[in-house]
């Protein structure tokens, strides 16, 4: 081989190596419509995944909402392009941070996700991040390492465990931990081919680094540090590292950029429509100052203000701090007076009013309560309390 | 059985100590703690290793198992406390009791603590049908749950509750759906009516 055929060998294979196009993108590893060889390891794997999944579609926690399950799959497969038809996506009913895939296609989203973005384009940027490791195979490398790790029982149950913050022996903590870690290179190729996604379907790939600037004012505001193992804190780069990096790869590569107002809108209209179940299950977590952190974002991005009002009350009086009980009651005073709100703001308010002996204010408002509400479920206490104080 | 099943099981049994084995609850005056009941079937009480549990007079009872149906009889949660387990670890942020808080309060401050029972994000609660109830002397309320599980059949719940000398006397029945819950709600409905001082 002369030596300049040599050089342009050796530029190939760097160039290869590193899965780049001659233009500086990231080619994906498997082709849409991918499916294991006969006769790999990797066939045995995805039915092993294939039967979590069954279990996954049977669960109680599935989000059925067509709605829902639309924005959700339209903004996936924005992302994913020719992809789209090898995702089956569900919508877990879950406070939490989170989004995954398995080698198989099965992609998971959390409704603490949704809770977290401000816009589509910042769910799109978590969702293309995740549709990376699977078009570059790092979900099965993941479960070939927990499988080394673990020769007996089911690798996917115990990878849920480990994200679901489920107590294991310690002893195994650390080796499942480790087991279902991405590597830094690979997130930092799903960083990077998840911006590519991005750019190549419209969406704006600045959305990345803003999403993990949320999550790191939330984690700031966190009143009760989680100690249960947390995929992102464990496995993950530095989130602060990851923006400073996200936003000069974007600026370089892609320019100035932003986000579409209407995907803007209809991340908040969906925001709008399940606010009081997203929000309920939030309010469950007595996770009061990343609640509080949600809430000013909600208020940023313009959720209907009556429903931010409603749930900085709940969050007050769960947060019960001197001065809270006040703020409180100017919360859902405020929720009345946005106009559409909640009917249990009437009766919230009344509760605190009552607690505090003004009782015919009280009673007017489990009143408002009642004729707004007509079928409450907790109509018969309201009425105990109305004839009570009569 | 997959190994999250395993693990609720196991987390189930590990209310029932080593060495003990179930006892039964006879029709009749019983005491629980400060507690009085009246059931009208014979119960299985379940050896439980207490320790953990806020209040140490705790107790499970069962008709046809502990994954299937169980009241919970919890005499007393003082003010500050929570009111299942001790808060050892407070990254949990489990919720506790107030003295003053109302009958929806404490309707909230359950369905929190029982998310935190079953695990953060592990399971979904509703609560419903607040309504006001007497425990003997004791004004109180009960409500109706749903439990909606990750991994597991979906539970039904019925609780009973009133708060006396600033201490809160919680009573819960749960029964996996469709069956088992219906199947002992009567009897459990009438035990937790029954509770007095």
């Amino acid at each position: 081989m002369t030596r300049s055929r040599l050089l342009v060998a050796l530029v190939l294979s760097l160039c290869c190596a590193a899965g780049a196009t001659q233009s500086g993108d990231i080619e994906p590893k498997i082709p849409p419509g991918y499916t294991p060889q006969r006769g790999e390891d990797e066939q045995g794997l995805w039915l092993e995944v294939d039967d979590y999944e069954k279990r996954v579609r049977a669960s109680a926690l599935v989000i059925r909402e067509p709605e829902l399950n639309e924005y959700v799959r339209n903004a996936a497969c924005r992302v994913a392009g020719d992809y789209c038809e090898d995702l089956r996506i569900y919508v877990i009913r879950n406070p939490g941070f989170n989004a995954s895939m398995t080698p198989n296609g099965m992609m998971q989203v959390w409704t603490g996700l949704l809770l977290r973005v401000t816009s589509e384009d910042e769910l799109a940027a978590v969702l293309g991040h995740e549709l990376a490791h699977y078009t570059q195979l790092h979900t099965l490398d993941r479960l070939r390492r927990m499988r080394a790790v673990y020769t007996a029982g089911s690798l996917v149950d115990l990878g849920l465990l480990v994200l679901a913050g489920v107590t294991i022996p310690a002893g195994q903590m650390a080796a499942t931990l480790d087991a279902m870690s991405f590597s830094r290179e690979q997130e930092e190729e799903a960083d990077l081919l998840g911006a590519q996604f991005m750019a190549s379907s419209g969406y704006d790939p600045r959305a990345a680094a803003q999403v993990w600037e949320q999550i790191i004012d939330e984690e700031k505001k966190a009143s009760a540090k989680r100690r249960e193992p947390d995929i992102f804190s464990k496995t993950h780069p530095n989130p602060s590292d990851r923006v400073r990096a996200l936003k000069q790869h974007v600026d370089s590569r892609y320019g100035d950029t932003s986000p579409s107002d209407a995907g803007r809108a209809r991340h908040v209209a969906i925001l709008n429509r399940y606010y009081m179940m997203l929000m309920e299950d939030q309010i469950d977590t007595n996770r009061f100052g990343r609640t509080a952190a949600m809430l000013e974002r909600h208020k940023r991005i313009g959720v209907e203000p009556g429903l931010v009002a409603f749930f900085h009350g709940e969050m007050y009086l769960q947060r019960d701090q001197a001065g809270d009980i006040d703020r409180a009651r100017k919360a859902f005073q405020q929720a009345i007076e946005h106009g559409a709100p909640p009917a249990q703001a009437y009766r919230n308010l009344a509760y605190l009013q009552f607690k505090r002996g003004e009782t015919e204010e009280a009673m007017k408002n489990f009143g408002e309560y009642l004729r707004r509400a007509p079928e409450a479920s907790d109509r018969e206490m309201i009425e105990f309390y109305l004839e009570d104080n009569r | 059985m997959s190994i999250v099943r395993h693990l609720l099981a196991l987390a189930s049994l590990m209310l029932v100590s080593a060495c003990a084995s179930y006892s039964a609850v006879d029709p009749g005056v019983v005491r629980v703690g400060a507690l009085q009941l009246d059931p009208t079937i014979t119960w299985n009480a379940v050896p439980i290793s207490n320790s953990g549990f806020t209040n140490r007079q705790t107790q499970v009872w069962t008709q046809d198992g502990l994954l299937l149906n169980r009241i919970i009889i919890i005499p007393g949660v003082d003010d500050g406390e929570s009111i299942f387990f001790r808060r050892y670890d407070t990254s949990q942020a489990v919720p506790v009791f107030e003295a003053d808080m109302l009958a929806h309060e404490i309707e909230e401050l359950v369905e929190s603590s029982i998310v935190k029972a079953f695990g953060e994000g592990q399971a979904s609660v509703q609560t419903e049908g607040l309504r006001p109830n007497r425990f003997g002397a004791n004004k109180g309320f009960m409500f109706d749950m749903l439990v909606a599980v990750s991994d597991g059949p979906n539970y039904r719940g019925l609780v009973g509750a009133f708060v006396d000398a600033e201490r809160l006397y919680l009573l819960m029945y749960f029964g996996a759906e469709p069956y088992y819950f219906e199947k002992r709600r009567e009897e459990a409905e009438s035990l937790i009516k029954s509770a007095r001082l």
